[in-house]
């Protein structure tokens, strides 16, 4: 097994896990003890203030950039190709850089509100149109949206999620027509969603190393029609075979369903998504109001598979057709785990459904404040006669956290969808824009 | 696999149903040109419908037994009662049997046809009539945001400054307003929801702005908006509960057939055999 995977060895004093704990994203290598080991683990809201300490945050930036940052770089698969002088190269000359604030949370009810040009122009600016690039920019974490100036406001065009990059079109084309001396300025506006964490590797760097080793099928169409041009194209046949003996298959770039960005056709739902921050969610529930009967069938069998207690409502944001229901999304950036005292929160590993382990959760309450989307609910519990358990100093009525868990443990998977006659239901990957568009189309 | 849009689904169910129902009728010809009884095969092929179509109300009752979506059972349930018509057409000598049990049967049968139509229609329709109103409201909910309407033109009636606007729209609102937000709908609105009420309050209240001054007119738009609110409320109330009560009155009827239709079996087996 490790010889299949890419590994890294750790000795006393480094650091891992750091990364995920940080940006609240899924860990993405597994660590094994080679041989006996003491660990000390510290929780994010620890790491979170000893990086306030300049030499432990220089410390962390050295030990990620040797570490993780080539194992990051290589999932990209714009870079998955480099030659290893040249991902040397690309580690050395990129910047890590984050915009916005990392508790995105906290002003997400308040901005939400706000009109889509007034929230566009709160977000912090990333890189502006019409501005030479001057870096490839890849998003690590966080979402950021990209906007075109349109009349007096601007014009959202997609948004991107972790392993997107922004500029690869304007790069490419400046380094592969540089004879021409027609340099493409930016086309678009990138800001930051809330939170946004990219790397960003400069022109030249990306126009040295890393564009040689990128076949023309990965670039946009105006770049691959220039390399065509320019008579740079890497697509050999050579290339290709050299590839598929290493195990690298040519449909690879495809785990993106999108390189540049998540476009949907109408603007008007687009906007809708990115303003409400609905790209946040893995699984959220979708109703088509065109075919929703209001039968509540959904909200039944939710009760029914949850001891007669629904998990949601079925309410939400609605946008023409389709209503957002306020449920669960399991979230891509789960904030409602912040702060947890007990880690009664968590994701599980095998399904990424966010989970409540009921026997640890004390019913502080702290996530269910902390969910910007309001969808995890205090309630009462009861023992198996349905009697409430209650305090016994305050004899107030004792609650915990509950929200919905996808019915994981159900054979038929989610009882909403699988009860809805009307098809009008969905579990749905917001994340992307296709599977959205893909079901949308589906019923045109 | 990627799922058949609905459009290819609608056509590929309508023609297996149809060559279905093709070979269904070859085979009661052949029965007949035998000089047999097609009229046992028609009967059963119909009593087998009932039971099967029947069968989606229980599994709607059985959400967490893994036994496919409901949405499929659906789409089952539809084609399959549109062979059952058919079905029986061939069945019956008359569309309205004589005697009093098959007359009636025959009525039942009817009847829950012309409701399972109508719920076709109800269920692509209604929804997008509900979907074009502003709010949309769960049914249990409706009460409440009706209550909360009343208790606003309460508040907005008490709040009014302007000396002059008092009679005027404490007039209005006690011989107008007050019963129309303090009321449910009628039957006759729930039946037929019409503009008409909205349009005459509404026209009303127009009529009084010549008596008011700014205040006055301000609270006067304002009664005007919660008067659309609660109107909206209403047709909402009236399509949801369209749309809930034709499902009672369909599976209602359809348990009545399925008894009658049973019974009606085990006469006529006993008199044939
Ligand atoms: S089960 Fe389907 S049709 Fe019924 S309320 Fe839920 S989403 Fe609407």
């Amino acid at each position: 097994m490790l010889r299949e995977n890419e590994t890294v060895s750790l000795g006393p004093g480094e650091l891992f896990g750091e990364v995920a704990a940080m940006y609240r994203s899924p860990r993405t290598a597994t660590v094994i003890a080679e041989t006996e080991a003491t660990l000390l683990e510290i929780r994010w809201q620890g790491l979170r203030i000893l990086r306030r300490d300049k030499g432990f945050a220089d410390t962390l930036e050295a030990h990620y950039r040797k570490h993780w940052l080539p194992v990051h770089l290589r999932e990209i698969p714009l870079l998955r190709h480099l030659p290893e002088s040249s991902l040397a190269r690309v580690v050395e000359a990129t910047q890590l850089r984050s915009f916005g604030r990392m508790e995105w949370n906290a002003g997400y009810r308040r901005t939400r509100e706000l009109p889509v040009e007034q929230q566009i122009e709160s977000e912090p600016v990333v890189a502006s149109e019409g501005r030479i690039p001057t870096d490839l920019i890849i998003v690590r974490s966080g979402f950021a949206r990209l906007s075109q100036q349109y009349g007096a406001s601007h014009r959202t065009t997609a948004y991107l999620g972790k392993g997107h990059v922004f500029g690869l079109e304007e790069l490419s084309c400046n380094a592969l027509s540089v004879k021409a001396n027609l340099t493409r300025t930016l086309r678009q506006s990138l800001r930051a969603v809330g939170f946004l964490d990219a790397l960003f590797i400069p022109a030249e760097v990306f126009a040295e190393e890393i564009l040689p080793h990128v076949r023309r099928s990965e670039l946009p169409a105006a770049a691959a029609d220039l390399m065509i041009q320019s008579g740079s194209d890497r697509s050999r046949s050579g290339d290709r075979r050299r590839r598929e003996r290493n195990g690298i298959r040519p449909g690879d770039w495809n785990d993106l369903p999108s390189p540049t960005g998540q476009q949907f056709q109408p603007t008007g739902l687009l906007e809708f998504i990115v303003q409400k921050r609905l790209n946040n969610g893995r699984q959220a529930m979708v109703i088509d109001l065109h075919r929703c009967t209001r039968c509540d069938d959904c909200v039944k069998a939710c009760a029914s598979v949850h001891d007669g207690n629904p998990r949601f409502v079925r309410q939400g944001f609605t946008h023409e057709r389709l209503q957002f229901v306020q449920a669960c999304m399991q979230c891509t950036d789960p904030v409602c785990m912040i702060g947890c005292p007990t880690g009664a929160i968590a994701r599980d590993e095998e399904t990424g459904v966010v989970e409540i382990y009921e026997p640890i959760c004390v019913g502080c309450g702290t996530c269910a404040a902390s969910c910007p989307y309001e969808n995890i609910r205090m309630s009462e519990v009861f023992d198996s006669q349905g009697r409430g358990y209650r305090d016994v100093q305050t004899d107030k009525p004792i609650t915990k956290a509950t929200k919905c868990d996808l019915c994981s443990r159900q054979p038929s998977g989610p009882a909403c969808a699988s009860a809805c006659p009307h098809d009008a239901l969905v579990r749905i990957d917001l994340s992307e824009s296709e599977p959205l568009q893909k079901w949308l189309d589906r019923r045109s | 696999m990627l799922a058949p849009s609905f459009r290819r689904r609608r056509w590929m169910a309508s023609t297996i149903t149809l060559l279905l129902f093709a070979l269904f009728v070859f085979w009661a010809w052949i029965e007949e040109s035998r000089l047999g009884d097609a009229t046992f095969l028609t009967g059963s092929t119909v009593l087998v419908g009932i039971v099967l179509l029947i069968l989606l109300g229980v599994r709607r009752r059985l959400p967490v037994l893994p036994l496919g979506s409901v949405s499929v059972w659906t789409q089952i349930h539809l084609y399959l009662g549109f062979f059952t018509t058919g079905a029986y057409l061939i069945h019956v000598p008359v569309v309205l049997g004589n005697g009093w049990l098959e007359g009636g049967l025959s009525l039942v049968f009817i009847a829950v046809t012309v409701s399972g139509f109508y719920g076709i229609y109800a269920s692509r329709r209604l929804p997008k009539r509900l979907t074009a109103v502003e709010g949309q409201h769960r049914f249990d909910r409706l009460g409440w945001h009706r209550g909360q309407i009343a208790e606003t033109a309460r508040c907005l009636l008490d709040d009014l400054q302007e000396p002059s606007a008092h009679p005027v729209l404490g007039q209005f609102y006690q011989d107008y307003l007050n019963p129309f937000f303090g009321s449910s709908p009628t039957l006759a609105y729930v039946l037929v929801p019409s503009g008409v009420r909205r349009r005459r309050l509404l026209n009303g209240l127009r009529e009084l702005n010549r008596y008011l001054e700014r205040e006055g007119r301000d609270t006067a738009g304002r009664f005007a908006a919660l008067v659309r609110r609660r109107d909206d409320l209403d047709y909402q109330f009236a399509l949801q509960l369209r749309l809930r009560l034709w499902l009672v009155v369909h599976s209602t009827l359809s348990i009545a057939l399925l008894v009658g239709g049973i019974v009606h079996g085990v006469i006529a087996w006993r008199f044939t055999s």
